[in-house]
């Protein structure tokens, strides 16, 4: 284990830190948990990284990001020691070249990152998949999401009005993270799963979300009839790409209950939902720039009661799935 | 008993740079560089710009650069033939 290389501020109090860190600029605003050396190196041991490894880096802002980086910002958004895997695997994601942090964290759209997770890991950390899933009330859901933020904005510099240019910004920079409901989706295949990541292994996406709506359509009872409800709504705003990102940019849908229930008990898959939405996506005089069947993500996720699926329009960037490592709480 | 806290940033910001770069005195005897981020119409006026310099006279020459995506900077190559070829540079993008 390396010796952690961040200052160390001394405070008579919590009080008079958590004053200091607000005036500092270290915090979302909310309350931050005190990241001491102690707790800071309970984190990096539970992700079994030394304090120097490298996660990332963004080049245009000369900013690398180690993983001490990443478990001071996780204590202090309240993580766990064990969801710490997670937070790494996230940080990883983000800093991918084509998840494109310097546009996604500095743009005047406001984009949000949503950290979707799959694998074991949801189920160990009791992170929340169905009702309530994009909000408040799950400690893994809020402070996963928060840690991703707080890296952002500590580490990566997209602080309000100085890297960070939104014109609004949005709630979901507070956090965004949920499971997918791998359960209740059966027999369909996890988006890790289809991205790669063996079965049996947790994975983190991150995703940036330019906007999100969703498509509500309490009528179809067939797959057809909520695909062309899905196809309409993405059409009415369409997909952010250009000739840096290429075809494979993404698109996310997370489908509730109801809207599965019809295509799976129809007998389709993930796989021949796609293949029904992408030419419905690409015909007419304004196609949406999607670059290929695989670029719509499909996520089951969410509480039953309305017939829903919410569209994840991205920003300049590329959904990255990253595999967790080491698992939380040992090999599933 | 005290508290001891740890620094969760990368390090000091960088002093923004609020003013513009200086305005050349003359364009005579100029290469000026055009650099279109691609964003919205911001190709079609600078295209314009591109135009109007070159008609313009009295610049030795005009390099016009678009980058390859509104989110990253211009390519290598590009950012080369920028540095070793232009002494003004025009930037900008449309909505």
């Amino acid at each position: 284990m390396t010796t952690l290389q961040a200052p160390a501020h001394e405070y008579r109090d919590y009080a008079e830190l958590l004053d200091d860190y607000y005036a500092r600029g270290w915090t979302d605003g909310l309350p931050v948990v005190p990241p001491t050396p102690a707790a800071v190196e309970q984190f990096l041991a539970a992700a079994e990284l030394a304090a120097d490894t490298v996660l990332g880096a963004v080049p245009t802002r000369e900013v690398v990001v180690t993983a001490e980086h990443a478990a001071i910002n996780a204590v202090m958004a309240g993580c766990r020691p064990e969801y710490m895997p997670v937070v790494v695997a996230a940080v990883r994601a983000h800093l991918n070249e084509k998840a494109n942090c310097h546009s996604v964290t500095g743009t005047l759209s406001g984009a949000s990152q949503a950290v979707v997770i799959n694998g074991p890991a949801r189920l160990r950390l009791d992170v929340n998949c169905q009702a309530g899933c994009f909000g408040p009330g799950w400690r893994a859901n809020a402070t996963i999401g928060r840690a991703l933020r707080l890296v952002v904005r500590n580490v990566c510099r997209a602080i309000p009005n100085f890297l960070d240019r939104a014109s609004y910004s949005t709630p979901a920079r507070y956090s965004f993270c949920f499971g997918e409901d791998e359960e209740g989706s059966s027999p369909w295949v996890p988006m890790s799963v289809e991205r790669g990541v063996p079965v049996g292994t947790s994975a983190v996406t991150v995703h940036s979300v330019m906007t999100m709506s969703s498509a509500l359509d309490l009528g179809s009872r067939t797959p057809e009839g909520v695909l062309d409800s899905v196809a309409a709504h993405i059409r009415t705003r369409g997909v952010a790409t250009d000739e840096w990102l290429g075809i494979d940019n993404t698109v996310m849908l997370v489908m509730g209950p109801e809207h599965r229930r019809f295509l799976v008990e129809a007998g389709w898959s993930k796989d021949d939902a796609r293949a029904y939405l992408f030419p419905r996506l690409k015909e007419g005089e304004r196609p949406v720039r999607i670059g290929k069947p695989d670029g719509i993500l499909i996520v089951g996720a969410g509480g039953p009661g309305m017939s829903e699926t919410w569209v994840l329009f991205p920003h300049l960037a590329w959904a990255i799935t990253e595999p967790v490592v080491p698992e939380p709480g040992g090999e599933p | 008993m005290t508290l001891i806290g740890l620094d969760p940033t990368s390090g000091p910001l960088p002093e923004p740079v609020q003013r513009p770069a200086p305005r050349a005195a003359s364009l005579e005897g100029a290469v000026v560089g055009v650099i279109s981020n691609g964003l919205g119409e911001s190709d079609r006026i600078l295209q314009a710009v591109h135009r109007e310099l070159s008609e313009l006279g009295g610049t030795t020459g005009v390099v016009f650069v678009r980058k390859p995506s509104v989110s990253v900077p211009p390519d290598p190559m590009d950012w080369e033939k920028l540095i070793s070829q232009v002494t003004v540079a025009v930037a900008g993008f449309g909505g």
